[in-house]
């Protein structure tokens, strides 16, 4: 049976003025999670808030999220200091398809970066070559830089005003990477929804496969309230489409799938 | 021997929590983390003749103490139910409720003559008179005691199963449309479904539903749902269900003092899947402590002179 888990903060570290990375430890989680998968954590508000895993550690039973403040629940969580308890359900949805690639190309945006890390992690463990691309707004919204830049074979930052990287967003970056590079590459991309649907034309126009990691609002985060219903084609269609769960269906979707 | 086992009319249940139509889909994702032997019973997602896209999103909005949904009765039409989600429903080892939403009246009949031929597997029908996300039918029809006395007696024609009206709150008088259920010859009602209300952006000065409206549903909800229990309880012969906000075993005695012979539990399975198991567990204990069976308290409320 599946279960709803007490976990232990164990560690809060500021990024940047808006996102911290908050590590737990919970064994049953951390063994069981893979990357592209969410977990549910509890506030003082109703409802719990879903998070990208970024990290997950069988040996030592801890997990990490990314949380950026962007509401009262987050503005909360972010101030959990360690030994706190909360309650968590995980880990939810579906995964990255990562063990079927050759070569990787991770290109992230915002909080997309958390879970993103997870799997370039893991890519790392499978000698899959990976090359990284992430996008920010500004040398003080970036996070994570230092990780990226260790475990990929290429990593490239953009930054829309320009002070750090190259000027401009994760598409002049990625016209960067050469065509042998691209070669055989599946590309995974997780971030704002109109950055991952011009990754995802990107990789259309190029012949590459590209899953992505949709965001909704959610209630349950296991399939039964239906609220966080995403736009998915129906086979052989380009315009009919059903609602399929976020929470339980996907978050991640290939890309030739989604309704944008 | 003490027991939480409670009856509502004909059906008895393993105890008095049901788990609320469109709130655990049709079972399959709840029966990972819990066992059903100890509920009382479980409402399928409100089904509807044709199959339903539900609305556009967003479609949740989180509120004081409660959320509001607007799904729009997304579901496969009830035909599909029938064959692919019904048995294993059945196979839960708990009461099956089947809820259905219609559009018109006639899409009531319809689907509740079809639902009668497999009442082996069906141990009530809920008329969802009350669903707020949707344009016709539901609430429309809800609202007024003439139209829900005659829709009941036309579905209590079509059918042996035993029919359960879920009503709306969002009415002057629920006394009034609970009372046209029985009439029309309702076995039971439930009370509530959710309250109709809105959420607003101020950044973008619109609402945050696309729907603009949704249901208000969770703890904020549950001193209105109290109250309506009690005035239906106290003009009713039949049996009521009471619903709204139930988050522990405090609130179904409260329920269940208030005159409702069993409850569904809805938002709190959302955020917490295992709480049925927790809050008969609870019950169990009160039970055991006050060597009391459950049902003794039912309608037990001293209302002040």
């Amino acid at each position: 049976m599946k279960d709803e888990y007490s976990a232990r903060l164990i560690s809060n570290r500021k990024l940047n003025e808006e996102s911290s990375i908050l590590t737990f430890f919970c064994p049953d989680i951390a063994v069981a999670a893979k990357p592209g998968q969410f977990v549910n954590i509890s506030c003082s508000n109703l409802l719990k808030r879903p998070f990208g895993i970024c990290s997950a550690d069988p040996e030592s039973g801890l997990f990490s999220i990314g949380v950026r403040e962007v509401g009262e629940g987050t503005r909360e969580i972010r101030e959990f200091l360690p030994d706190r308890r909360v309650d968590v359900l995980g880990p939810l949805g579906n995964t990255f398809p990562i063990d079927d690639a050759d070569r990787l190309i991770f290109v992230g945006g915002g909080t997309g970066v958390y879970p993103l890390f997870f799997a370039l992690s893991q890519a790392v463990k499978r000698s899959i070559p990976a090359i990284s691309v992430c996008g920010f707004r500004c040398v003080g919204d970036t996070c994570m830089i230092d990780e990226f830049r260790n475990c990929s074979d290429r990593f490239l930052v953009s930054t829309d005003n320009g002070d750090m990287g190259i000027h401009g967003n994760v598409l002049d970056a990625l016209s960067g990477i050469s065509d042998s590079e691209l070669n055989q590459s599946t590309i995974i991309t997780v971030g704002p929804e109109i950055m991952m649907k011009n990754v995802a034309e990107w990789a259309f126009d190029r012949g590459l496969p590209c899953f992505v990691s949709l965001e909704r609002r959610m209630a349950c985060g296991i399939g039964m309230c239906l609220v966080c219903t995403c736009k998915i084609k129906k086979v052989g269609s380009d315009d009919q489409f059903e609602n399929k769960r976020c929470c339980a269906d996907g978050p991640v979707f290939d890309a030739r799938e989604v309704l944008w | 021997m003490v027991s939480i086992h409670t009856d509502v009319g004909s059906v008895s249940l393993a105890s008095p929590l049901i788990i609320a139509s469109g709130t655990c889909n049709f079972g399959r994702e709840l029966s990972e983390y819990i066992s059903f032997d100890r509920i009382g019973g479980i409402c399928s997602k409100g089904l509807t003749l044709a199959p339903r896209a539900g609305n556009e999103g967003c479609r949740v909005a989180e509120t004081p103490s409660g959320m509001l949904n607007s799904v729009g009765l997304q579901n496969p039409g009830v035909d599909y139910f029938i064959a692919n989600d019904l048995a294993f429903m059945a196979s839960l080892n708990t009461r099956v409720i089947v809820n259905v939403a219609g559009h018109c009246a006639d899409d009531y009949i319809e689907m509740a003559s079809r639902l009668n031929q497999h009442t082996d597997q069906i141990d009530a029908i809920e008329l969802n008179l009350s669903c707020p996300n949707v344009k016709e039918g539901c609430m429309i029809i809800g609202s007024s005691p003439s139209q829900i006395r005659e829709l009941v007696s036309n579905v209590r024609s079509v059918t042996s199963v035993p029919l359960w009206v879920k009503l709306t709150p969002n009415v002057t008088s629920i006394a009034q449309t609970a009372l046209a259920a029985q009439e029309g010859g309702a076995d039971a009602v439930v009370a509530i479904n959710t309250l109709l209300g809105m959420a607003i952006d101020i950044r973008t000065r619109r609402p945050v539903l696309r729907n603009n409206t949704g249901g208000l549903s969770g703890p904020a909800i549950k001193p209105v749902a109290l109250r309506m229990v009690n005035e239906c309880y106290r003009v009713l012969d039949i049996p009521v269900i009471g619903c709204g906000g139930i988050s522990n075993e405090t609130d179904v005695l409260e329920f269940m003092i208030a005159g409702a012979s069993a409850v569904e539990i809805g938002t709190s399975v959302l955020i917490h899947p295992t709480i049925p198991l927790q809050i008969a567990g609870n019950l169990e204990e009160y039970a055991e402590k006050n060597r009391i069976e459950l049902s003794d308290i039912v309608g037990t409320l001293e209302l002040w002179g």
